[in-house]
């Protein structure tokens, strides 16, 4: 097992140092740090630009390879992934925004596998049953509203509710609030102030993996050993959960685990409405403020992501399906 | 050799207690087309240690029956009626009183092996998952009884065996599992559905044999539902005929075979194709389709095909009725019947008896394979192919075949036949050897247009009409489809398939349904009109009535016998079913592991068969006759066939060669080092055989 783990992720590893790589000349082709500049007043000549860009590695004069060079060398070397176009450890913008991101995705994502799994083997069991028809009308609805109208909504809900209700504990913007002192009552603002946007990505997470857990497990429900380990005597419920329910979680693992890069960077819009300063919305500023070495790194992290997943991915099928012997 | 001569079991006494009394049940289920009766009023007595068989074809309710004894009917079935177990009545129960008896005092064994174990767990786990649900035993002592229980129903080296998971076994292998599991708490019933449907007819001998060891060790009543006539006259104490959601006849299995007294039952034993010596009689399809049971109508369900009907019998529906020596019977004429003095066949006299007893001269040279070669490279690992092996799928196969010749290459599955079949279909030229077709070698064949053209002299049957008839197409479509690829205009097209559906025997009217909407007789007559579009002059059938009910599949034999005769066709078919290559073959090439091993006229086949593999195979097929079947000297052969990865250097059949364990040490070294080569006959031109024993 752990051969064959340290294996895939060497093969992954490679993987991430080609895409990080690629995604550095297509990034420095296409983004020009330059126009940052063109804006400002007094005018700047583009000397002048080129100077204040060459103390961050971004000197357009300096052929690409050369620059390409030093950035692999100072993120090998000294794990240092260069600076903004306004001087801004990149380091510092992934690590601190990684662990926001972190704290807003892994509770969503932990609620809505749990919520969406579970719905998806109640409703299967119950097929065209009232239940199975309610939920199921409810998650397509919510699979058609856009996350932006979710999450207005529910800031408007929680709004109204602190209003009516002399509530004051359903924060709608910012990861915590200022002034807060002592390990308890951080982590206690901080926890508030998850509400909210873990509502709304759980409500657009858990709608996928009711749909899908439930036509997987439809499909494994009527199988021929469901009614096998019902006749040696187990209840209906006892043999969709024993027998049915495993090999039907295989596929929902495998997407779980790949869709943490996804929601990772993904949650521009959550965490634009409720004012988090995650990686989804760094990825975007990256982008449209020319900043190479961000995007690079958004990349590399997304990469690194995809691995853990894909490993992780692995790891669930093996243990869900010991048929897989690992060779 | 093994010989297993099974006596009748002895009358027990009759004052024992039923263990299963099942009385008036009724099934339904809702359906789009209404409220399905699958079952309309069954009753029986099981008596512990005795058999009852339950025959029908599908649809006609004997699974239904099977799972509302078990409790395993979907939620949306409507249950009436009594199914008393031990004194307790089981309708009415729910899922969590129900699951205390299945598997318990009630066994199962489902007709399909190969899904009926979940694949995630190893059998030891399964099996011990078994006990534990209704034991109170540690997971030790249940895995150390699960141990004993798959040695019992003869699985070799069990204690390592149990760590497996199914997709290990084979399917018989399976089976013996399945049936591990439905006895594992000892139950007082089993209820065994088409326990051997899915098996090899070697393999299907062993399982009922383990079944009844089953059955002696437990002490238990079985329930054995098939639709093989051939399976109840050997295994079966009593025998109900299903038909329409009822028993049509309910009788002791001699007197049920000695006269069949339902004219339904006297006209399906009239239709099974048997092997059993003499000649061949004709076979008489029972004509029209079992009923739909949606809105079935007033009067018995089988007027519509009864050669005898009176005009009450489509007013008011019989009642069983106590014939007197017989058992009972749901017909008005019964009594008639039984007495000898009305023949349940009517006047429909056997209308294609010319058919199978003529045989066509023998034209021209269609298709030769010489030293045909097929493998297939075993491979391992995920992402790098690495080739560990070669399957000689086929190995060395030659024969011929004439036009208006039918040659029949039977054998068990993995022998190799369909392979031989796809090989020649390809037409290309194959991995050894030579395949000629219509006096072209289809290696020599360059261009694609030559190979389009070769492809209208050969077409293929499939064995599943309902899965190769595309869903989407109508039947005029279907037939339209390869006139068109070869290019004919639309008025031509149009009258060559009124032409087609005529010269399959169906109305012009099923030409703008969908497949969906034919029964299963007229969709495989679409699939032979499909192929027969192009005028091949050599038809490939891959097992063409495997997916048929009895009653319709003589209709479909006579059919293709006539297509034959006014056609000039030469069929090459695959069939693992002997008793139906019969009637249809000429010729028989029996195959096993590739290689074939007996070839020769198929009467002389029959009734003078020289390798020991065909001699086992022909008598493993079980016989429609209790006396004979129960009586006669069968050669049940051990194991299973080995994996074609790893052939034998000498004779491929010497691990379960019942002859190679008789035989003297010089003969067995031959057999085990030197391939055995065919070997004439004697006075019988056209037979040989590849065996060093004989």
């Amino acid at each position: 097992m752990v051969r064959y783990v340290t294996r895939k992720a060497v093969g992954w590893l490679l993987m991430i140092v080609v895409a990080t790589n690629a995604t550095y000349f297509l990034a420095s082709w296409f983004l020009d740090p330059r126009s940052n500049f063109k804006e400002l007043r007094p005018v700047r000549s583009e000397a002048q630009i080129d100077r204040a860009l060459a103390p961050y590695n971004l000197d357009p004069r300096v052929p690409l390879v050369h620059r390409w060079w030093d950035w692999l060398t100072s993120v090998t070397l000294h794990f240092d992934w260069g600076k903004s176009p306004t001087g801004v450890s990149v380091n510092g913008e992934v690590g601190y925004r990684s662990l926001i991101s972190a704290e807003l995705v892994v509770m969503a994502t932990i609620l809505s596998v749990v919520i969406g799994v579970a719905l998806g083997v109640y409703t299967a069991a119950r097929q065209y049953g009232w239940a199975d028809r309610v939920s199921q009308a409810m998650s397509i609805a919510l699979f058609n509203v856009p996350t932006s109208v979710a999450a207005l909504a529910v800031v408007f809900v929680a709004i109204w509710l602190n209003q009516h209700a002399g509530l004051h504990f359903l924060y709608v913007a910012g990861e915590n609030s200022p002034g807060v002192e002592g390990l308890f009552p951080t982590i206690g603002d901080r926890l508030l102030h998850l509400i909210l946007p873990t509502l709304t990505l759980t409500l657009m997470g858990y709608v996928g993996y009711h749909l899908t857990q439930r036509s997987l497990l439809l499909d494994t429900i009527n199988a021929d050993f469901v009614r096998t380990a019902q006749a040696t005597g187990l209840t209906r419920s006892q043999a969709i959960r024993r027998h049915g329910l495993r090999a039907a979680l295989i596929p929902t693992a495998a997407s779980v685990a790949f869709s943490v890069p996804a929601i990772f960077t993904g949650a521009v819009i959550t965490e634009t409405v409720f004012g988090w300063n995650g990686m989804g919305r760094y990825f975007i500023q990256t982008i449209s403020k020319n900043d190479v070495h961000g995007t690079v790194a958004t990349a590399a992290f997304a990469a690194a992501l995809t691995a853990i997943g894909a490993i992780l991915a692995d790891i669930a099928t093996v243990f869900l399906d010991p048929r897989v012997r690992v060779n | 050799m093994t010989l297993a001569t099974p006596v009748l079991n002895p009358v027990p006494p009759t004052d024992a207690a039923p263990v299963l009394s099942v009385r008036d049940l009724r099934i339904s289920f809702p359906s789009e087309a209404g409220t399905v009766e699958a079952v309309r009023g069954v009753s029986f007595d099981l008596l512990p240690g005795r058999t009852l068989g339950i025959v029908g074809e599908s649809g006609s309710g004997k699974s239904a029956t099977a799972m509302g004894i078990m409790g395993l009917l979907p939620p949306s079935a409507a249950l009436r009626g009594q199914v008393l177990l031990g004194g307790r009545d089981l309708i009415g129960l729910g899922d969590q009183a129900l699951s205390e008896v299945r598997g318990n005092s009630v066994g199962m064994v489902f007709q399909d092996p190969l899904s009926a174990l979940t694949p995630i767990f190893s059998v030891g786990r399964l099996l011990s998952d078994a006990l534990r649900v209704h034991q109170d035993l540690t997971k030790r002592a249940a895995w150390e009884q699960a141990v004993e229980l798959l040695d019992l129903v003869g699985i070799p080296d069990p204690r390592n065996r149990a760590t497996s998971f199914p997709h290990e076994f084979s399917g018989g292998m399976r089976q013996r599992v399945v049936i591990a599991m439905a006895i594992a708490n000892k139950p007082s019933v089993l209820v065994a559905d088409e326990p051997t449907t899915a098996l090899d007819v070697t393999v299907q001998a062993q399982i009922l044999d383990v079944l009844r060891l089953a059955q002696e060790e437990t002490g238990a009543g079985l329930v054995l539902i098939t639709h093989d006539l051939g399976v109840v006259a050997g295994h079966a104490d009593d025998v109900a005929v299903m038909y329409a959601g009822r028993f049509v006849e309910h009788a002791g299995v001699e007197e049920l075979f000695r006269r069949p007294t339902m004219p339904y039952t006297a006209r399906l034993l009239a239709a099974v194709p048997t092997v059993d010596g003499g000649a061949r009689r004709p076979l008489v399809p029972i004509g029209g389709e079992p009923p739909a049971l949606v809105g079935l109508p007033d009067g018995c369900p089988f007027a519509s095909r009864c050669a005898v009907a009176l005009d009450a019998c489509r007013s008011d529906e019989p009642e069983l009725r106590h014939v007197t020596g017989h058992g009972h019977v749901a017909c008005l004429r019964a009594t008639e019947i039984a007495d000898g003095s009305l023949d349940p066949a009517g006047d429909a006299a056997p209308v294609d008896q010319q058919a199978t007893a003529d045989r066509t001269e023998a034209g021209e040279v269609v298709l030769r394979v010489e030293d045909l070669v097929k493998t297939f490279p075993v491979t391992k690992g995920a992402f790098l192919k690495r080739r560990t092996g070669t399957l000689h799928a086929v190995n060395r196969v030659s024969f011929e075949l004439r036009a208006g010749e039918t040659l029949g290459l039977v054998g068990e599955s993995g022998s190799g036949k369909t392979t031989t079949l796809m090989e020649i279909l390809r037409l290309r030229r194959p991995e050894g050897g030579r395949i000629e077709i219509a006096g072209t070698d289809v290696g020599t064949v360059g261009s694609g247009a030559r190979v389009r053209e070769l492809r209208q002299d050969v077409q293929i049957v499939m064995q599943d009409p309902l899965g190769a008839l595309d869903p989407r197409m109508t039947v005029f479509h279907l037939l339209a489809e390869p006139l068109r690829a070869i290019g004919r205009d639309r008025a031509s097209i149009r009258s060559r398939v009124r032409e087609l559906l005529a010269l399959v025997g169906l109305d012009d009217s099923v030409s703008d349904r969908f497949p969906a909407a034919l029964s299963g007789g007229q969709r495989q007559r679409v699939g032979i009109a499909r192929a027969l579009a192009t005028e091949p002059k050599l038809l490939a059938l891959d097992e063409p009535l495997s997916a048929l009910d009895v009653s319709v599949q003589a209709g479909v034999i006579n059919l293709l016998a006539r297509l034959k005769r006014e056609l000039g066709l030469a069929y090459l078919v695959v069939a693992h079913d002997l008793a139906v290559v019969r009637y249809i073959s000429d010729r028989i090439a029996v195959m096993y592991l590739g290689h074939i091993i007996e070839t020769g006229e198929t009467e002389t086949l029959f009734s003078d068969p020289k390798h020991p593999y065909t001699r086992a195979l022909l008598s493993a097929i079980p016989m429609p006759d209790p006396l004979r079947e129960r009586t006669r000297e069968r050669v049940v052969l051990e194991g299973e066939q080995p994996n074609a990865a790893r052939l034998p250097t000498g004779c491929v059949f010497v691990d379960r060669c019942p002859l190679y364990r008789l035989a003297d040490d010089s003969v067995r070294r031959r057999c085990r080092t030197e391939r055995p080569v065919p070997t004439p006959v004697a006075g019988q031109p056209g037979h040989q055989y590849a065996c060093h024993g004989v």
